[in-house]
């Protein structure tokens, strides 16, 4: 894998697929100053006949302090795209980087320890370890990484998503929503520079949703962090500030300041 | 259904692959037992016959139950010329057979011998009907002449012609020509050394002129019952004749009952292993009707019966059980091999054959293998009838038991257990056999029991246990700490196959180092002699002209023989210990509670404290007591020991007595008391200048005596060590076996903790530090309940055997420490593969 060349980049911002009224948000784009960026990012599954392409050529970036959600078909590649800008999984090609590492040049254990220190993931179930209680759930990677939790910033966090009366639960005595509370808390706990959630409300009902999406909100927008997350649902949608819309491995689409008419009107148009 | 099985096998295969080899393990080493034992007893059944082929009758000392079986009574020679005289005798020839007396010397004055097996000196006739040695080169031996086999000759350096120095036990070494090479029946020497002699020889040497100990006779064509009916009447009182058959099958019996008892031996290991595979095979199964709730629970929801869900589980384990008894078998072979291997390398050397698999072996081989697997799977199996329909759909929260339940339950098995194991050891009971089963089931129940007695406390002390390591070593200490605690039967299980392991080497280790303690509690207390003399561990009794030459020594101011011989009691054959009782206070400090030994003389006795209470004597009672030559004589009580006092038999008499009324008058042990005049080196140097004469003899000072016991006490723990490891093998794999399956189980997890930042370092050390908190759980339960059982038992022992308990703490911590480690070892490849796992396909895991 090599870094993105110049060229790769300026042929991203002149992306064709990429519609005009985003032209001004794109012109932004620069790999440093972004909490993550994605270049050129090609993934394939399979080899042959079985080849599919996951990401085809994606260049994106999520800057500081924003809340970006995507959206797309299933199978369009979502999930390969949070995968692999989150150092779960490499690319096949390009590069992505966390707060200006390039993550191809980690080697396993890097790789390990980003993830622990500047990235926080929400999965859309099965988040916790059962045999640790709420708390401990929470200040799980700074005890891996034998750092010391900001207790004021922990606390914060834990009221607001209002778990500081569960917070000796084991995960097996808490709903589902509450589980996925303390997940978004364990992903905003260590300070990471990006909070990844691949579809974070998709197995809750629509006000326990409501509640951890604003959560999320409020998190990006007091607390300065930066949220990426793949939903299905255009109100879910309509709580980010931009809406990337991803289609065959491809960004085909994005609007800023979305609403969930907006999000909607933009699926029914992508999908004619 | 029966497709259900197969997948559920082919699905598991890699999951019951290490239960398989536990059984495996285990049901080798019965096979193995099995095939060593028969293998042994055709090849000592071949020596039997090679040694009276052509033997029609023998006539011999008539044996009673007052014999001496380490040596077989003389008598007159001159009875042969009237046997040989009977017109249906063919041939008759009178002789002298002699284990460990007479050796040869090599060129540098060592006595030649070979590592573990006997040295026979005997007369012999030339070839001869009755003869089982043949003349491989050379001459038959006369007058002064030897006839040695092949291996001796080769390791001492002689040729024929050439004169051997022989050690005989009357008097000083002496010269003899070597006439021929010899060698034994058709199987061989077995490693033995022979050494023949001609009749007058041998009578010389072994200073019994005109006296044999055996004739055997040859028949010709007369049937042997005439044969026996012809000798008869010409036999003195006293004289026996019996057949060959008899004879040889009396020898087949003896060998037959040393190898049952080695077999036996063997055996009990060989359970114990399977004993200990049952547990983990119980835990495998456990595991994977857990891990398949809901698959049974789906299957009732389509109307499967529970009892076909059960039968389901059952044949699983019978197929497992038949694949592993199948392996086991022929395993069984290898073990058999190796083992005779190894007591051949121990100096053992057992003779060459071919290894016997009897049909009987197959059989019993099949047989448990199966039902140790389905017998552990049954739990297992009727837990899995239990699961609802329901249970497809909800997440497999188990109903625990409640505490009381399982208190009591654990209560009933194992209470019980403790007093059949108690009955067993200290109980009356007739025949070995009996007791073994006893103390087994009485084991096996106390052992179940407490396994799941630590049920109730497994989750707690893997909690306290994982503490420690908690606080150093942060949340993957915590993480090993809370799944160790996470699943008490599944820890307790898999602990219970080490704490059995370790109960056994830590019981043993007790009972050897008190038995070490009192021992040298023993000698420094009553031992007064400077140095003991000693025969060889094949041969223990010797020449009492060994006194007698002792007690010419300027050097030496007193020395006492001693004898032990059997005596009828009222009718009880009992052992009477002796020694030479007017010197024998100088050589051994006995506690004497009443009266006086060296006032004993030819007419009286002493007793043990505790005897004498138990039979209602007192000193001054009379006892009579009748002895091998048919003697019953009326002996006084005139002294009484106090009950810890070094005497080897609660009865006690003169040696002069003793020597008079057996048949082979022999000693035991000589001790040896240096006058003033001379210093311990000076002493020591006349009595081992005197032992040259006697090869086999070796003079022992009270630190050497104690190293040569401590180092016999020693070989034997070690040989039980070494069978015992096989338990800690079987104890390794069940850990690695749990290990796995929960890592199996806990793949999602693993995942997620890989993806939220965990290295796979990390990852591996909460892996061995779990395993850790188990086996170190399972080691301290079991160096716990080896302490109580090897204290118990040498507290149980009757009479003064262990007159002090010594813990060897050192050696327990050592213990400790291997059980630790026998955890880091089993985690090595569960925690490799869960460190290996991709974080993606990990976190997708079903
Ligand atoms: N491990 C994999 N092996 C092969 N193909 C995969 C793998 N993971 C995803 N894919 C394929 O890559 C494409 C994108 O998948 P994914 O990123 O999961 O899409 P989304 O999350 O948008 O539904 C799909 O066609 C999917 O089948
Ligand atoms: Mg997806």
């Amino acid at each position: 894998m090599q870094r993105p060349s110049r060229y790769a980049m300026e042929f991203a911002m002149n992306d064709p697929f990429t519609p005009p009224s985003s032209s001004a948000t794109r012109a932004t784009v620069d790999p440093a100053g972004m909490a993550a960026y994605a270049a050129d990012a090609s993934k394939v599954y399979g080899m042959g006949d079985t080849e599919v392409h996951a990401l085809r050529s994606v260049t994106v970036g999520f800057q500081t302090g924003h809340f970006t959600a995507i959206m797309g078909p299933s199978g369009s590649g979502k999930s390969t795209l949070m995968h692999c800008m989150a150092g779960l999984d490499r690319l096949t090609s390009g590069e992505t980087y966390i707060g200006g590492v390039p993550l191809s040049t980690l080697n396993d254990k890097q790789l390990t320890e980003l993830r622990r220190d500047r990235v926080g993931f929400i999965f859309q179930a099965f988040n916790l370890v059962p045999t640790l209680n709420a708390l401990e759930n929470i200040t799980l990677p700074m005890d891996l990484g034998s750092r010391k939790p900001d207790k004021e910033w922990v606390d914060h966090v834990i009221k607001t998503v209002g778990l500081a009366d569960r917070i000796k639960h084991r995960p097996n005595e808490l709903s589902g929503g509450q589980q996925q509370r303390v997940a978004v808390a364990r992903a905003l706990a260590s300070r990471p520079d990006i909070v990844f959630g691949d579809e974070p409300t998709g197995n809750l009902d629509s006000r326990t949703s409501a509640e951890i999406l604003d959560f999320m909100r409020q998190a990006v927008r007091e607390l300065g962090q930066t949220i990426v997350m793949v939903t299905h649902d255009p109100v879910s949608a309509s709580y980010s500030d931009r809406v990337l819309f991803l289609d065959d491995g491809a960004i085909v689409h994005e609007m800023s300041d979305p609403t969930p008419s907006s999000v909607f009107d933009t699926i029914k148009s992508l999908g004619d | 259904m029966f497709k259900l099985v197969y997948r559920g096998i082919v699905a598991n295969l890699g999951r019951l692959i290490l239960t398989l080899v536990s059984v495996a393990l285990g049901v080798s080493f019965v096979s193995g037992s099995f095939i060593l034992a028969d293998s042994l007893r055709a090849i000592f059944n071949q020596v039997s016959e090679d040694a009276f082929a052509g033997v029609d009758a023998n006539v011999r000392a008539e044996i009673g139950e007052l014999s001496n079986d380490q040596a077989p009574a003389r008598f007159d020679d001159d009875i042969i010329e009237a046997i040989s005289a009977i017109p249906g005798v063919a041939y008759a020839e009178g002789g002298i057979f002699t284990a460990e007396q007479v050796y040869t010397v090599d060129a540098e004055g060592e006595t030649v011998r070979p590592t573990g097996p006997p040295v026979f000196a005997a007369s012999w006739g030339g070839p001869s009907p009755v003869s089982s040695f043949t003349l491989v080169d050379g001459e038959a031996p006369a007058w002064q002449q030897v006839a040695l086999d092949q291996a001796q000759a080769d390791k001492g350096g002689f040729a024929i012609g050439d004169q051997v120095t022989l050690s005989i036990p009357t008097g000083d070494p002496e010269q003899f020509e070597l006439s021929g090479i010899i060698d034994f029946g058709e199987g061989g020497t077995g490693g033995a050394f022979f050494i023949l002699l001609d009749l007058p020889t041998t009578q010389r040497i072994l200073g019994a002129d005109g006296q044999v100990d055996s004739i055997v006779v040859n028949g010709g064509d007369t049937p042997t019952g005439q044969l026996l009916a012809d000798i008869t009447p010409v036999l003195p009182d006293g004289l026996e004749v019996v057949s060959g058959e008899t004879v040889e099958q009396e020898q087949k019996d003896q060998f037959g009952s040393f190898i049952n008892a080695f077999g036996t031996a063997l055996l009990i290991f060989a359970f114990i292993v399977l004993f200990v595979s049952i547990f983990i095979i119980y835990n495998t199964f456990a595991i994977l009707v857990g891990q398949r709730t809901r698959q049974f629970g789906l299957l009732r929801s389509i109307g499967a019966s529970s009892r076909q869900i059960s039968v389901m589980v059952l044949v699983e384990s019978m197929i497992i059980g038949a694949i592993a008894s199948v392996i086991g078998l022929f395993g069984g072979i290898g073990v058999a091999a190796l083992l005779k291997q190894l007591f051949s390398t121990a100096g053992g050397e057992l003779p060459d054959g071919p290894l016997e698999i009897k049909p009987r072996t197959i059989v019993v081989v099949v047989v448990v293998g199966l039902l140790v697997t389905v017998g552990s799977a049954l739990l297992p199996a009727f837990r899995a009838a239990r699961v609802s329909p329901l249970e497809a759909v909800r997440d497999g929260g188990r109903k625990e038991r409640s505490l009381r339940f399982r208190l009591i339950s654990a209560a009933v098995v194992l209470l019980p257990g403790i007093g059949l194991l108690l009955f067993g050891m200290f109980g009356s009971i007739d025949g070995t056999t009996r007791r073994l089963v006893i103390i087994g089931i009485g084991a096996a129940l106390s052992f179940i029991g407490a396994s799941m007695a630590s049920v109730l406390f497994a989750g707690p002390v893997a909690g306290v246990l994982g503490a420690p390591i908690a606080n150093s070593r942060g949340i993957v200490g915590r993480l090993a700490r809370d799944n160790a605690a996470r699943n008490p039967q599944r820890t307790a299980a898999t602990a219970t196959a080490l704490m059995i392991g370790l109960a056994l080497i830590t019981g043993v280790s007790v009972l050897a180092s008190s038995l070490l303690a009192s021992l040298d509690e023993l000698l420094e207390d009553s031992i007064a002699a400077d140095v003991f003399v000693v025969g060889a561990r094949q041969a223990p009794q010797f020449s009492p002209l060994v006194v007698e030459r002792m007690a010419e020594l300027p050097e030496v101011e007193a020395v006492s023989g001693s004898l032990s011989v059997k005596a009828k009691l009222d009718g009880e054959v009992i052992t009477i210990a002796s020694y030479d009782t007017a010197t024998g206070t100088r050589v051994i400090n006995t506690d004497v509670v009443e009266g006086d030994v060296a006032t004993l003389g030819t007419d009286g006795i002493a007793v043990l404290e505790s005897e004498a209470k138990d039979r209602g004597l007192a000193p001054g009672d009379t006892v009579t007591i009748e002895m091998e030559d048919g003697f019953i004589g009326q002996l006084t009580i005139k002294a009484v020991f106090a009950d810890q006092a070094a005497v080897r038999s609660p009865w006690f008499i003169d040696r002069e007595l003793a020597r008079t009324h057996v048949a082979a008058d022999q000693v035991e042990e000589v001790g040896v008391v240096f006058s003033d005049s001379v210093t311990f080196e000076e002493g020591r140097a006349a009595v081992d200048e005197a032992l040259q004469a006697f090869p086999q003899l070796e003079s022992l000072d009270n630190s050497e005596y104690q190293e040569e016991t401590q180092a016999r006490v020693n070989q034997f723990q070690i040989i039980i060590y070494g069978l015992l490891v096989l338990c800690l093998i079987v104890a390794f794999i069940g850990i690695v076996n749990t290990l796995a399956l929960s890592v199996l189980e806990r793949i999602r997890e693993i995942g997620l903790l890989r993806a939220v930042g965990t290295t796979r370092g990390q990852l591996k050390a909460s892996v061995r530090w779990e395993a850790v908190i188990v086996s170190v759980f399972g080691s301290m339960l079991g160096i716990v309940m080896g302490l109580a059982l090897g204290t118990a038992t040498a507290v149980a022992v009757p009479g003064s055997f262990f007159s002090k308990i010594a813990i060897p703490w050192i050696q327990i911590a050592f213990f400790l420490v291997i059980g630790a480690a026998i955890g880091v070892v089993a985690a090595y490849f569960p925690a490799r593969r869960a460190a290996k796992l991709n974080v993606l396909d990990a976190i997708a895991h079903e």
